[in-house]
């Protein structure tokens, strides 16, 4: 089964071209690098595949159940959530807590397994002790590391990530890849990243997709390669 | 102390209690969506509502309601079309509703216009039993609407990409949010007036936001901020013989100022 299967997926932005003929597949269990140069749609093309944007060729196909049979859940960190509205009035801790709404607790109180999974959440990411912090009042650095607690609270079957360690420094991210790279292949999650750290994580992914300039085009038009399979990461 | 004896006042009090129990819930919501002009504009468009009322001889709270959910319905068609610049569906509503209101008071007598002043700058005496129980319908409805629905709002209006994201009918959510704002105007526009009705649903909850970190604690916080500003503007109202829209909002304004040096000169 595919959680995400891409076919011939092109994009416009009004009559201008900026993603052409790209299809690819994630399935559970893998854990797929995203990269291109800076403005090569990669962002637009997650928003394509989570329905924010609709592809104007081509086909997107979300899975709607997991390999279980349970509805899918998706877990998204977009590229500007770290940067919310200062004055939003929410601490760490009710931000994270709502990762968890949507896993059938939209009308529901958080049990025990919820405040157990926020809890490792935050303790994953180092900012348990701040959970009553306001989050308008973090470092750049805290609310990355908050939005990733708050998608691991979520514990979703597909993590969709817009380069989630924008501001992390080298240790945290490592940590952060092993996390991604366990949950791919202990738990079978799928995941899709956007990142420019590639040669940092193709360690831990076990596919690559690039996006490249086309040639001959007149318009700053994106298209991929192939989606190359990389060494099997060791568990 | 007399002014208790007054049925009229002891409406007021009851009125003001209830629309502070309503306007931090409406007025974080508007804040966080970005759309706390949204409540300005929607009060213009009641204007029209109340003169269409007028001019058909229906009772202008129930045209107004009809007016305010058609345009609350248009607000969220025109944000969605200019996406990247969503306040210009305010501008455009706006203009458009103060002169609907302009246009149908030139049609009907002059009565209109002279009651029209009652709904632009709010009275006490419009008060009437049937409005009391309408706003503590009202009340019960968004507080309960509020406690089913806290965890959706909270979503939409932190990041609305992730909302959708969760699955979330985030268009739906927007319109209902919408209409909701537009029938609580309707309703409490004879009481403080449509000039200041957006400043009585924003101030109380723009207050309690510098002064919370959580987001229940700005609602409630919000409520008590709302209690104090609503029932002593009512007081000075009263006993100055000024509008009891303006000395609301200046009382909030007030409480806003003081709340702003305070947090200034102690660095809380």
């Amino acid at each position: 089964m595919h959680y995400i299967e891409v076919e011939d997926l092109s994009f416009q932005y009004e009559n201008e071209p900026v993603l052409e003929n790209i299809s690819f597949k994630v399935e559970p269990g893998d854990f797929v690098m995203l990269t291109g140069e800076n403005g090569a749609a990669k962002t637009t093309l997650l928003r394509n595949i989570l329905g924010l944007l609709k592809p104007s060729k081509g086909n997107v196909h979300l899975s709607a159940k997991n390999y279980l049979g349970e509805q899918l859940v998706v877990g998204y960190v977009s590229q500007q959530i770290a940067s919310f509205n200062a004055g939003f009035p929410s601490t760490v801790l009710e931000l994270v807590q709502s990762g968890r709404y949507q896993r059938g607790k939209w009308f529901k109180k958080l049990d025990k397994h919820d405040k157990e999974q926020i809890r490792r959440s935050l303790e994953s990411v180092g900012m348990w002790d701040m959970r009553f912090k306001k989050i308008g009042e973090l470092s750049g650095g805290q609310k990355q590391r908050i939005s990733i607690a708050r998608v691991f609270a979520t514990d979703p079957d597909l993590f969709i990530l817009d380069e989630p360690t924008t501001g992390m420094d080298v240790n945290s991210r490592k940590e952060f890849y092993q996390l991604l790279r366990h949950n791919s292949m202990e738990h079978n999650k799928g995941i899709l990243m956007v990142t420019h750290d590639h040669e940092e994580i193709r360690h831990y992914a076990n596919k690559h997709i690039e996006l490249v300039r086309k040639e001959g085009s007149p318009w700053r038009c994106f298209s991929m390669d192939s989606c190359k399979e990389l060494s099997k990461p060791h568990s | 102390m007399e002014m208790f004896f007054y049925g009229f006042m002891q409406r007021a009090f009851q009125a003001s209690f209830l629309i502070s129990l309503i306007a931090p819930i409406l007025g974080l919501f508007l804040i966080l969506q970005r759309q706390s002009l949204m409540a300005d504009t929607l009060s213009h468009v009641s204007l029209a509502g109340v003169a269409l009322g007028m001019l058909i001889g229906i009772n202008p709270t129930w045209t107004n309601i009809l007016v305010v959910i058609v345009v609350a319905v248009l607000l969220e068609v025109l944000r969605q079309i200019y996406h990247t610049y969503s306040e210009i569906s305010i501008a455009i509503l706006m203009s458009a509703g103060m002169a609907v209101a302009l246009v149908l008071m030139g049609i009907s007598d002059g009565g209109a216009t002279l009651s029209m002043t009652q709904f632009l700058f709010g009275s006490i005496v419009t008060i009437n039993e049937q409005q009391i129980w309408m706003l503590l319908f009202l009340m019960i409805i968004i507080v309960a609407l509020y406690i089913i629905f806290r965890k959706p709002m909270y979503i939409l209006t932190f990041d609305e990409d992730t909302a959708f994201t969760a699955g979330l009918p985030i268009r739906t959510m927007s319109i209902l949010f919408n209409i909701l704002t537009g029938i609580t105007i309707a309703i409490i526009m004879p009481i403080v007036g449509a000039l200041l009705v957006s400043a009585i649903i924003i101030l109380p909850a723009a207050i309690s936001l510098r002064l919370s970190k959580s987001f229940n604690g700005v609602i409630l916080i919000g409520i008590v901020i709302a209690i104090i500003g609503m029932l002593s503007g009512l007081v000075t109202s009263y006993e100055l013989g000024t509008p009891p829209g303006a000395s609301i909002t200046l009382t909030l304004m007030l409480i806003f100022s003081i709340t702003t040096v305070v947090k200034r000169v102690f660095r809380l």
